[in-house]
């Protein structure tokens, strides 16, 4: 069944395409297109930021019964843009006694990191960078490089805070993304693929998190608190909790340095989210229901990244939103959630979910006139 | 020490639920409803996931009410027509003048004298009455407010209540300069006194 | 072409990163050069499309393994404290070995790389296969070594639980917190 699709980009990136290769060599067209996707991707980046910067700051004071920023722009809106050119015109101090080389790379480490995973989002039909085979796998990948760059600010610092704001972001991370691995392991033994655009067009008829029910559930559950916990915020922000390190890890960095890592941050929690959105929540794919052919158009002329980022954003509520209900946890309750809790349950939940896909027992199986994707 | 051992042993009893049976009738916190003490540890384990995500989501329903509260931050300077500044604020010294631009004050000096770090200067000027009679009246009645601490003896003091100290907070200026006040008003007079009256009397018209 | 520019690129990089991570005096810096390495190799890996090796390879050396040395490192050592070669002796014998060790390997190399160059197709390595292999039971198909490691980490967990243990002994509760 073919929809219409008026709003969607893939005529637009198709034609782009095909003017390159008519009128290029393959190398210089390849070359080209990389550099634009390229371009695409930071600019990305960098509006997500901004706008993500924008968002938090308003849920937040929400929650804490603020107005938020409201004085530039309509609703403050402007605001995050003039706090990115503040940063960026401010010093970037040098310090004494620091490894330097260590210390200026630590940024890059983390951004890096950040941009690797976010290249992998599918953001919408054909609007993804990287698409691998083993796609779940490299944004676990990607994703892990970034606390080396954290581990290395704080030690590279030559700062008793940013060295255990490091220490305990080590702890944490290694941790945690174990959970974070095994919950997104559990999805793919569920829908027998790696690749994220597969795992998105699986779930045409049914989300993974309702096919699979409830180790699915246990597994979308389980990867939100671990990758919040990843991120470093909400209860478990022990890296740089403020009353106790200053600012942790980052204490010691000014002007673009800083904004790398602050800029990385909001960016991980996005990543979060739109991980979580594309492996349990069918990504970028319309709400479909098989059979009612008007109400499939109607939810298709909806573009697909506005459906992603409506998820995405719906995520990223709930991970604010659990971040300003709970208190920061210590550091031993931390690591006993992770090594007592979470992974034993996602181990049991794993074993679960093949026996449950041995067993037949998803919702696609159950019911394939409503939810499989074959006839 | 000793004491210290002693704190010791009673937490240990406390703790120790098994053998006495004080405890059994505190409800152990955060979970209710059945006894947690003689559970098997692994329901225990299992019905403390369960209690930790209900106590979890009472909390995420705290601050979801919080969310949509009515916001009660005072956007100043939109709001200007409806601020309450408390009556006991004390911002700028003013000097009450009346109607005919008459004032109180009959430069005694006692307030410039009581201020603990000279902000206020009382500039009198001598003048010759009608009826010959020499007279010290207010010439100039600087307040520094960049000075001022705001300590309200100048007020106080006053023995004839010509000071008080407004509402008005808006004092912030460019120049430093712009802060040293004048508090009477140009071509302005001491009020003069009433004719000695019985209270009475003087309320009666 | 641009492969070539690409492989030269991290050949380099490894090549120098490799020195850089031996002759330098700071152990800290030793690791993150270690690290460049390793993202190098990963980027081999790349290059030659086998992107399920280049992922392990980042998350188990570059994501894992690096964040196990640098976290050992942070609790082993000052800042700013900074290796001193005493004996040279140590140093001839460790040039030697890496000598003779680039000898046999640059044999083994030389002598199988047409071998070797049939292996790389330049097809994407399909994860199916992969797992199938991994788990199965046919020829050229291994769950007997996958599960015997395994069960031999599984063993090194135990016994590294078992060492680190604190003894508890009935009588008295554990009295550390109290305090």
């Amino acid at each position: 069944m073919n929809y219409s699709q008026p709003l969607e980009l893939t005529g637009i990136i198709s034609t782009l395409d095909t003017f390159f290769r008519n009128n290029l060599t393959p190398f210089w067209a390849t070359f080209i297109e990389g550099a634009l996707i390229l371009i695409a991707i930071l600019a990305a980046y960098a509006i997500i930021a901004l706008a993500l910067i924008y968002i938090e700051r308003k849920i937040t004071a929400f929650f804490q019964s603020r107005l938020g920023p409201n004085r530039l722009g309509k609703y403050g809106v402007i605001q995050s843009i003039a706090d990115m050119v503040k940063i960026l015109i401010k010093e970037i101090i040098q310090i004494n006694d620091v490894d330097k080389f260590l210390f200026y790379a630590a940024p890059f480490f983390v951004i890096i990191s950040s941009v690797l995973t976010f290249g992998a989002i599918p953001f919408g039909m054909g609007l993804q960078a990287v698409d691998f085979k083993i796609g779940i796998i490299y944004v676990i990948a990607a994703s892990s490089l970034g606390v080396i760059g954290v581990l290395l600010a704080g030690w590279s610092s030559n700062n008793k805070y940013s060295m255990i704001g490091a220490m305990r972001s080590g702890a944490q991370f290694v941790s945690y993304e174990l959970s974070a691995a095994f919950s997104l392991m559990t999805i793919v033994v569920l829908s027998g693929t790696m690749q994220l655009s597969e795992i998105v067009e699986n779930q045409r008829y049914a989300w993974n998190l309702f096919n699979g029910h409830i180790p699915a559930m246990i597994a979308f559950v389980i990867y939100l608190i671990s990758g919040h916990a990843e991120t470093n915020r909400g209860p478990f922000d022990l890296p740089e909790a403020e009353g106790e390190l200053t600012a942790g890890y980052h204490t010691e960095y000014s002007g673009l340095q800083f904004g790398f890592f602050y800029l990385a941050e909001y960016l991980n929690m996005f990543i979060i989210a739109a991980v979580a959105t594309t492996v349990f929540l069918g990504g970028w794919m319309p709400i479909q229901i098989k059979g009612l052919d008007a109400f499939n158009q109607v939810m298709w002329y909806i573009p697909s990244y506005v459906w992603f980022f409506a998820k995405t954003g719906v995520l990223i509520f709930l991970s604010l939103w659990v971040r300003w209900s709970f208190p920061r946890m210590r550091i031993d309750l931390l690591l006993n959630l992770e090594w007592k809790y979470l992974l034993p349950i996602n181990l049991v939940n794993i074993l679960l979910m093949v026996l449950m896909v041995l067993a037949g027992w998803t919702l696609s199986d159950w019911f394939p006139g409503l939810f499989a994707i074959a006839p | 020490m000793l004491k210290f051992h002693f704190i010791r042993k009673i937490f240990f009893i406390l703790l120790d639920t098994n053998n006495f049976k004080i405890t059994q009738n505190i409800p152990p916190s955060g979970f209710r409803g059945a006894d947690i003490n003689n559970m098997n540890p692994f329901i225990k384990y299992i019905s403390g996931i369960f209690t930790a995500v209900k106590s979890l989501l009472g909390g995420m329903l705290v601050t979801w009410r919080e969310l949509w509260r009515k916001k009660v931050t005072m956007q100043y300077p939109e709001n200007r027509d409806t601020l309450v500044i408390s009556d006991r604020w004390r911002s700028e010294l003013t000097m009450p003048h009346d109607e005919n631009n008459e004032h109180a004050c009959t430069a005694c000096g006692i307030c410039m004298i009581n201020c603990p770090n000279g902000t206020i200067n009382v500039i009198s000027k001598t003048i010759e009455t009608e009826d010959g009679k020499k007279k010290k009246i207010l010439d100039k009645h600087i307040w520094d407010y960049g000075m001022c601490t705001f300590c309200n003896l100048c007020v106080i003091t006053c023995p004839s209540d010509a000071i008080i100290f407004n509402n008005d907070f808006e004092g912030a200026m460019f120049d430093r300069s712009k802060l040293v006040h004048q508090l009477n008003k140009p071509g302005s007079k001491l009020r003069e006194k009433k004719p000695l009256t019985p209270k009475g009397e003087q309320k009666a018209p | 072409m641009a492969q070539q520019i690409i492989f030269y690129i991290l050949a380099l990089a490894i090549a120098v990163f490799s020195i850089l991570a031996v002759t330098s005096k700071r152990v800290i810096r030793s690791a993150t050069y270690l690290l460049f390495v390793l993202l190098a190799t990963a980027g081999l890996f790349l290059l030659l499309n086998y992107h399920y090796l280049f992922a392990v390879q980042v998350t188990v050396y570059a994501g894992g393994i690096m964040v196990l040395f640098i976290m050992s490192i942070f609790l082993t050592h000052k800042p700013g404290d900074q290796f001193i070669t005493r004996m040279s002796w140590k140093v001839r014998s460790s040039a030697f070995l890496a000598v003779a060790g680039l000898v046999l390997c640059g044999y083994i190399i030389v002598k199988n790389v047409t071998r070797v160059y049939s292996y790389i197709n330049g097809n994407e390595l399909q994860m199916q296969d992969l797992g199938t292999t991994m788990m199965g039971t046919e020829k050229y198909q291994y769950l007997l070594p996958f599960e015997v490691i395994s069960v031999l980490l599984l063993a090194c967990i135990i016994g590294a639980i078992l060492i680190a243990r604190k003894e508890k002994s009935p009588m008295n509760p554990p009295q550390g917190d109290m305090d």
